[in-house]
């Protein structure tokens, strides 16, 4: 089910797209809040923002094509990341005790284009702060493909997470980046 | 002070070890000599250099080294270094060095079994002692390399047991790895995950064997499984292999602890004939098995139902889920740990998606599982730097192993046989007994 190749992670096949600067306006801040329910911990509200077949996808490889045949630092559906919230708000969260805190910074939003199903695909370069026990700097590019709704707002049918050291020595990664 | 082989031997008791073991930084080092410097240890899949001039670069304890395919095929594990300035010859990493290396400081150049090939303005060196056919201006190789099934392993001492000798009975947990494939090979594929842990390198070791650990470190994974699969009404793939740790403690009872001469080992189910047809991705594997090996040979490998194998020095491979955990020390402190996937060649895709779902699920950085098996080994090291106690228990079921020829059985699956068994191997190597033994024979 996770490995489902007709899964569309292509984020790169794309036709352009002209978006009024309000939408633009509202996009951003779709991505401001997005990362400040990740630095209050709120993540079932995070989670609320995917579609219910929207993925989180953080590739292991530079320019990595897809989850399908390489390892990904997280690839996961609504199922994963539940479980990854039940389990950092276990109370026997050993390894989250003291928890992790993080300060997300998000900037250089463009809009991308429009996938082939006429997903909206925006970038940012983002900086994360993450202590827990010591500090460490998480940074990269979010790429999202976006599905408009009806009442005028947005969710996430793709968020891709490019770390700049994705493919480095990693301590354990225990919550979204 | 070096310790004497007594101050060594002390502290290892037959159900108990000293402290200092895991947090002495002379201890570490004396373990990069005496341990690292002479056991087989795990160098990497051939497949991981599959062309000639194709290198990937790893640590032998505390020694960076290259392994590099040769002109002739011929898998080399050579030390990342040139013998003129002593600069790291490539980059860490995998690559291609072409027909030969060079070197970026002085272009000093090697073929691939390490020899030196030339350097420039030779006129310089006339009257001097340079000599190219001297090894002293070549790369050095490792001691002794050989390849098992496409698994290389180095030795950096020129004496000893061959590899098979060494590994004993914990090679079966290779073949099996193998014969997974219709054709008997398996490769690294789909990439190499890697993960630092704050602590010790032989903690990870203890903790692969340690079946009274699951239910408890694993609380937190075990419970967002068991409510995520209650709140979607199914347990699918990927959260039945975090719930497993939750098994009752009668079931870690039943299972059957190996141990192995020089600290090897794998914990076994009961061989299980059901697991070659349990699910629709092993039926398929099954029935691709039985066509090359015949259904009773297919039934027998897939039935195998070994659950972590100990190589010790080396790390663990997990045949069923195709993964082998390469563990490297760092410091006293630090340990990273590399994490291979396995492809079986000529076997269903589905058995690759399921090893590549295993890695991103158990193994990766992002695991769910491993953050509480790391927190509780860090929490080791920091609690074992306290004036608080000196000794750590090893001491479940000592006494009630079975012994025999060639290593121990447990008699419960709760044993701590396998730490005793590590710790054997440890006191052995670390005075040097095995070693004085080995260099008799070759005498």
């Amino acid at each position: 089910m996770l490995l489902d190749r007709r899964i569309d992670v292509d984020t790169r096949t794309l036709t352009p797209a002209q978006v009024p600067t309000d939408t633009l306006r509202g996009i951003e801040q779709f991505l401001y809040r997005e990362a400040r329910l990740l630095d209050e911990r709120r993540f079932w509200e995070w989670d609320s923002l995917f579609t219910d077949t929207g993925m989180y996808w953080a590739p292991q490889k530079h320019d990595q094509e897809n989850p399908f045949d390489h390892i990904s630092l997280f690839w996961e559906n609504r199922m994963l990341r539940e479980v990854r919230i039940r389990r950092v708000e276990n109370a026997r969260n050993w390894s989250q005790q003291p928890q992790t805190q993080t300060a997300h910074l998000i900037g250089n939003v463009m809009i991308e284009g429009l996938d082939r199903s006429g997903l909206l695909v925006v970038s940012a370069t983002f900086q994360v702060s993450e202590w827990r026990l010591e500090q460490r700097q998480l940074a990269g590019r979010y790429t999202y493909k976006l599905a408009s709704q009806d009442d005028g707002s947005w969710k996430i049918q793709l968020k891709r997470v490019d770390l700049i050291n994705c493919n480095d020595v990693f301590a354990n990664l225990e919550v979204f980046v | 002070m070096i310790p004497t082989n007594e101050q060594i031997a002390a502290l290892i008791r037959e159900d108990s070890v000293h402290k200092s073991v895991y947090t002495d930084p002379t201890l570490f080092q004396l373990e990069m000599e005496r341990i690292y410097g002479h056991a087989w240890i795990y160098v990497g899949h051939e497949s991981q250099v599959k062309n000639a001039g194709d290198y990937h670069t790893t640590r032998i304890g505390d020694q960076d080294v290259v392994m590099v395919r040769g002109a002739n095929g011929q898998v080399n594990v050579l030390y990342n270094r040139c013998p003129h300035k002593g600069a790291k010859l490539v980059a860490d990493g995998d690559g291609s060095t072409g027909k030969f290396f060079r070197c970026p400081y002085h272009a000093w150049t090697f073929k691939l079994d390490g020899k030196h090939l030339s350097a420039p303005l030779k006129s310089g060196f006339e009257g001097t002692c340079y000599d190219p056919a001297h090894p002293d201006f070549s790369m050095a190789s490792v001691a002794r390399v050989e390849n098992y099934r496409g698994f290389v392993f180095a030795s950096q001492a020129a004496y000893g047991p061959d590899l098979k000798g060494f590994l004993g009975g914990v090679i079966t947990s290779i073949d099996n790895l193998c014969d997974r494939s219709p054709i008997g090979e398996v490769e690294v594929a789909g990439g190499v995950f890697r993960v630092q842990q704050r602590s010790n390198w032989k903690v990870f070791y203890e903790n692969l064997h340690d079946t009274m650990h699951a239910r408890v470190t694993h609380e937190s994974s075990v419970e967002a499984a068991r409510s995520e699969a209650e709140a979607i009404g199914e347990m699918p793939f990927e959260l039945l292999i975090m719930d497993g740790n939750g098994e009752p403690y009668d079931f870690w009872e039943k299972l059957e602890l190996r141990a192995y001469h020089n600290g090897h080992g794998y914990m076994e189910a009961i061989f299980d004939p059901a697991a070659a047809e349990r699910d629709e991705v092993s039926r398929a594997h099954f029935d691709c098995l039985s066509q090359a090996y015949g259904e009773p040979r297919a039934r027998a490998i897939l039935g195998m139902n070994r659950h972590n194998t100990v190589i010790y020095g080396s790390g663990s491979p997990h045949t069923v889920f195709m993964q082998f955990r390469v563990i490297r020390p760092v410091s006293v402190d630090r340990t990273m740990v590399e994490i291979q996937t396995f492809r079986c060649k000529g076997a269903p895709d589905a058995v690759f998606d399921r090893a590549l779902t295993y890695a991103n699920v158990i193994n990766s950085p992002s695991s769910n599982v491993m953050p509480d098996d790391v927190e509780v080994y860090a929490r080791c090291q920091e609690g074992n730097m306290t004036r608080g106690g000196e000794w750590i228990s090893m001491h479940r079921y000592v006494g009630t192993d079975t012994p025999l020829e060639d290593g121990a059985v447990s008699t419960n699956g709760t044993s701590e046989l396998p730490m005793r068994n590590q710790f054997a191997a440890w006191k052995q190597f670390m005075t040097a007994t095995l070693i004085a033994k080995e260099s008799t024979h070759a005498a």
